[in-house]
């Protein structure tokens, strides 16, 4: 039984970090119909910006946490730096495949950078603990403050997201930008602008996922979103790409399965089964577990 | 297209400066290659060119660096005194990315340049890459750090500065045995090659002595962050002696913290990748979870005998760090070369690998004092280190010094 | 000019440079001993790696550029290719078949093992094949990427694919016994081996894509519904092509254990920082023009190149001190690369362009009056 509650407590561990992770891939994703695969990558400068503004906070006497602000700040202009940049050029005259290889070299792109810039370098960095450990005890197993703190963040990022998605003008634009891009231009929306909002909400969630992903496992490594950034992928399109919800239920699936995995099967096994899992969800249900099959227009 | 061009342009050059600056601030490991590219002889005129072949960049890129520091520190000093058979000594740096395609270029190259003596790589699976190549192209092959028992054999051109698996992974099992566990569990990864050399040494060597393996364990890759479940099996099956062979940055920040978190409160034993925990732990993590944890090294760093005061001095005067083993086992890859050359008083490929060869040539090294065997592995004894809360950081104390392995 | 006269004075002129080839290299070959030799230490090692680039490039093209279906795969199925050529040869190696690389049963061993690393790879690539091959782009994009990461994570855990292979092995990432794994000499003695399979497999690739499939998967590439609307069985010809193109990556990957003595997984991981990398080969194909492969040949030697000079070039040492700490990050300088290439020239050198010796020179006198019209209209407005 030990075992099982252990399990499950390391599978809400990652899975709520998946969570938090696959809420910004979804987001940018249901907009504009584009995987970012950088998106990992904004978790990985989320994690050195909370790092370096680390101890600046400390000398202002705030708690450590207040150092997510900076990196909100710095992630949301990466990703928009990124959109103006790569993004907007090639889906201006590019198709969806150049669109899909230019996210892939962005990513590759600021991995590397980060290695070649002399603050970062290859060298890993471990943070300072950003949440006292404590926990909730269940029989002799802890569920620490930090999982709880993710699970409940990931929860109100989720309802956040949502009611501004339904109910604020730009949140609006937005869905409409995702609908019909020429018939949003018509009704006045400016389309550019819009995404490029989006991609700075997306991007500042990175930074609070960086933020829970530093507080539960304290290395900050420059390849630190590949991994992440897929298995959260993984997640959004479990439950659904797209689907703001969806995302928070794949996370925690794919959390579960993992730890599961390595508990009751293999574990070394563990990422064969997070992906095979994806695989059998897209041939029985390829929109995801929360999404619905539309068919394609002609 | 104006803006297109503005937008790629700036962002290219924000990029190029930044790693440009990078290259100056770390200019000083790259320095020494960029003069010895132009002589093309390993040994005409007064200088000798030693080839090094590591990963500079990419994921291992501490231990390839630390290395490198570690052979420009035993240049440099060579030099002062006055160089090798009064030549002077350059370095010639490959990177190899922890790729063996790479490796083997790298290798290429320097034996095209006419370099006859090479430092390299680190990881096994690399340097099995090169190990061929050298004995065909009659190059001696130095590494520093390449544990897989089946690099080196008898009669070749490949030697090294560290010991085999088979013995340190013994090592591990012997103090169990010495400790008195009858039953030890193991928690490695079967997707490293040193993680899992090390796991299977130690396996042969519990079979050995009667030891049994009561749980195992093991992770998909090295990059795993969360350790819990593994530690919780531990638990479970009532083990006090856990073997995990890791590297210090994921052991610092996840495994011992981890496994203390999942109500494992035994030994936990390591091997010389463990080397550099202490810079690697989380500030304000309770420092007590580092207690109670054991690794295997090939000297120790703190220690007052032998060489190894001086190095530690030098080196961190120069880079400013303490020294990892990595950078000690590079810089007697250095001063085993120096050694073998000036024994056969030339430069020769083949005269410093029938000096090198040698089994009765002891070496007096930061990593020990020792001689090599028929298969040019050094034999040395290994050093037993414990970490433990030193008030606000982890100190480090010796424990144990195994010079040779029980029988049974 | 008939089409079929145009062929066989093709075939003339391509047997005619091949002939010359060939007998340059076997003049060079000659001169392979001595210590520190260029042809032996630099060129041939540099062949046999442009080989299994040019095969891996070319067999990624066929799904990226002429079926429009981005793979991130394929460096997975070179793995199990290179797996499986190297347990193959192994296993006769230990069975003491033969015993130095050698001899007529050694050569008809060596083809068998990367023949057979071929087929297992379009095995694997007709399983991945048929699920993956009912999504399309994002969503195939990062199923092939599943699937690539669970062969890696699986060979990562058979036993007989570790340490020393076969009955001696015990799971682990590296393989460091190879039946197959050249030697300088060897690779200099069988480099005429590399080149042929590289001809071989570049020829029927262009077969492919010439013949009524390359035709079919070129329809569903531009329009997938309208394809199938026309009577294609776009299903069938998508899985048949994607197993084709995995059946060249195994063979790319035996060529690669050829070139190797040792193998590891995580020299085809995705994560994988050096030129082998699923990503990387992407960048070869977008590079060389997605659709042409003589482009993808010129763009797979190309970044060989530039990718050697870069780490070896002696030229590197002259340059400032600023851009030799930019080609310290090699990866960063080709993603920049990419990036460039996508913005600026999306259709990459040669966009759907074929070279072709034959035509070269009728090639250039269009492309010339195609830009003077260009002008010419251009003035007009």
């Amino acid at each position: 039984m030990t075992t099982f509650i252990q399990t499950l407590i390391v599978g809400l561990r990652l899975g709520s970090m998946y969570a938090l992770v696959a809420l910004g891939y979804t987001m940018v994703y249901g907009i504009i119909r584009l995987l970012n695969f950088a998106h990992g990558d904004f978790i990985m400068v989320g994690g050195y910006a909370i790092i370096f503004s680390v101890p600046a906070v400390k000398a202002m006497g705030l708690p450590i946490w207040v150092a997510v602000f900076p990196a909100i700040i710095v992630c949301a202009l990466v990703g928009m730096g990124t959109e103006l940049v790569a993004y907007r050029p090639v889906r201006k005259n590019g198709t969806a495949m150049s669109a899909l290889i230019t996210a892939i070299a962005m990513s590759l792109f600021l991995e590397n950078l980060a290695q070649a810039i002399p603050a970062i370098g290859p060298n890993p960095k471990v943070a300072t603990q950003i949440f006292p450990s404590s926990g909730i005890k269940i029989g002799k197993v802890t569920l620490d403050s930090s999982t709880i703190l993710t699970i409940i963040i990931g929860l109100a990022v989720m309802l956040g997201l949502y009611f501004f998605i339904q109910k604020t003008k730009i949140g609006r634009a937005m869905r409409c930008v995702s609908e019909d891009k020429e018939a949003a231009t018509l009704m006045g929306i400016n389309v550019n602008r819009t995404i490029l909002i989006t991609f700075g909400i997306g991007s500042g969630l990175a930074a609070v996922a960086s933020l829970m992903y530093i507080s539960a496992y304290p290395k900050v490594f420059t390849t630190l979103g590949v991994m992440l950034g897929l298995k959260a992928f993984v997640a959004a399109v479990l439950g659904g790409i797209g689907i703001i919800p969806g995302a928070m239920l794949g996370g925690i699936v794919i959390g579960l399965v993992e730890s599961f995995t390595m508990s009751y099967i293999s574990s070394s096994l563990s990422d064969a089964f997070v992906f095979l899992i994806l695989i059998v969800v897209l041939l029985i249900k390829p929109a995801g577990l929360l999404g619905k099959n539309v068919g394609e227009k002609v | 297209m104006k803006k297109k061009v503005l937008s790629v342009l700036l962002a290219g050059i924000m990029a190029f400066a930044m790693a440009a600056c990078g290259s100056s601030g770390s200019g000083s490991s790259a320095s020494s290659d960029s003069s010895g590219s132009d002589s093309s002889s390993s040994s005409s005129g007064d200088t000798i060119v030693i080839g090094s072949i590591t990963p500079n960049t990419g994921g291992f890129a501490t231990a390839g660096l630390a290395c490198v520091n570690g052979m420009d520190l035993a240049v440099e000093e060579i030099n002062a005194a006055g160089g090798i058979n009064g030549k002077q000594v350059e370095m010639k740096h490959m990177d190899d990315q922890m790729d063996s395609t790479e490796c083997l270029n790298a290798f290429n190259s320097l034996v095209a340049d006419g370099v006859s003596c090479i430092v390299g790589s680190l990881a096994s699976s690399n340097t099995s890459a090169i190990t061929d190549a050298a004995n065909e192209e009659e190059t001696v092959l130095i590494t520093p750090a390449s544990t897989a028992d089946s690099i080196t054999t008898e009669d070749d051109y490949v030697f090294r500065a560290c010991y085999a698996d088979s013995f340190q992974g013994a090592i591990a099992a012997a103090y169990a045995k010495q400790q008195g566990y009858t039953d030890v569990g193991v928690v490695y990864c079967a997707a490293d090659t040193y993680s899992k050399g090390l796991y299977d040494s130690f396996k042969t060597a519990c079979e050995k002595y009667g030891i049994n393996i009561a749980a195992e364990e093991s992770v998909a890759t090295m990059d795993v962050q969360d350790y819990t479940n593994q530690f919780t099996s531990m638990v479970n099956a009532g083990v006090e002696f856990v073997y995990a062979p890791f590297y210090y940055d994921s052991v610092g920040p996840y495994v011992i913290p981890q496994a203390r978190a999942a109500g494992y409160t035994g030994i936990i034993m390591g091997e010389d990748g463990y080397d550099g925990t202490q810079g690697y732990v989380a500030e304000g993590t309770d420092l007590s979870v580092y207690n109670n944890v054991l690794w295997t090294n090939h000297f120790d760093p703190s220690g007052t005998e032998g060489k190894v005061p001086a190095f530690t001095k030098a080196y961190q005067d120069k880079f400013g760090e303490d020294p990892i083993s990595y950078a000690a086992l590079g810089y007697d890859c250095i001063y085993m070369l120096k050694q073998a050359m000036e024994k056969a008083g030339s430069e020769e490929a083949s005269a410093v690998r029938d000096a090198l060869a040698d089994t009765s040539e002891v070496y007096d090294c930061v990593t020990g004092k020792f001689s090599l065997d028929e298969t040019g592995t050094p034999v040395k004894g290994a050093v037993i280190i414990e970490f433990y809360a030193d008030g606000d950081k982890i100190s480090t104390k010796l424990k144990d010094t195994v010079d040779e392995l029980p029988d049974s | 000019m008939t089409l079929k006269k145009m062929n066989q004075k093709g075939f003339v002129v391509n047997t005619i440079v091949l002939a010359c080839l060939f007998f340059l290299l076997a003049l060079l070959s000659n001169t392979g001993a001595g210590k520190g030799n260029f042809f032996r230490l630099v060129l041939t090692p540099s062949l046999w790696q442009c080989g299994y680039l040019i095969i891996l490039a070319t067999s990624l093209n066929m799904v990226l550029g002429f079926m429009g279906q981005l793979s991130l795969c394929h460096c997975a199925f070179m793995a199990i290719g290179a797996y499986t050529a190297a347990l193959m040869s192994l296993a006769f190696q230990r069975a003491g078949v033969f015993k130095s690389p050698k001899g007529a049963v050694f050569i008809l061993i060596m083809f068998l093992s990367i023949l057979c690393g071929g087929l297992l790879a379009a095995a694997f690539g007709f399983i991945v094949g048929i699920p993956a091959l009912r999504l399309k782009g994002d969503y195939l994009a990062i199923i092939t990427l599943g699937f690539g990461m669970i062969i890696v994570n699986v060979i990562n855990n058979l036993p007989f694919c570790g340490q020393n292979g076969l009955a001696e092995g015990s799971a682990g990432s590296s393989l460091y016994k190879n039946g197959l794994g050249f030697g300088m000499k060897t690779k200099v003695t069988y480099l005429w081996v590399a080149i042929l399979l590289t001809i071989l497999a570049v020829v029927m690739m262009f077969k492919y894509v010439r013949s009524k499939f390359g035709r079919a998967i070129q329809a569903i590439r531009d329009d997938e519904i309208a394809a199938a609307a026309s009577g294609i069985n776009t299903a069938h010809y998508k899985v048949l092509t994607f197993a084709y193109s995995a059946f060249f990556a195994g063979i790319a990957g035996g060529l690669y254990a050829c070139a190797n003595g040792s193998i590891s997984t995580s020299s085809f991981a995705f994560t994988n920082g050096g030129i082998l990398n699923s990503t990387f080969v992407v960048v070869m194909v977008v590079l060389g023009g997605m659709g042409s492969l003589t482009g993808s040949i010129v763009a797979a030697v190309l970044m060989f190149f530039v990718n050697y000079e870069i780490k070896n070039g002696a030229w590197v040492a002259m340059l400032p001190s600023g851009i030799q700490g930019i080609f310290k990050y090699p990866m960063l300088v080709y993603a920049f690369v990419l990036i460039v290439v996508i913005l600026f020239r999306p259709k990459g050198i040669f966009g759907d362009y074929e070279f072709s010796l034959v035509h070269v020179r009728e090639d250039l006198a269009k492309h010339r009056a195609l830009k003077a019209q260009e002008k010419a209209e251009m003035k007009g407005v």
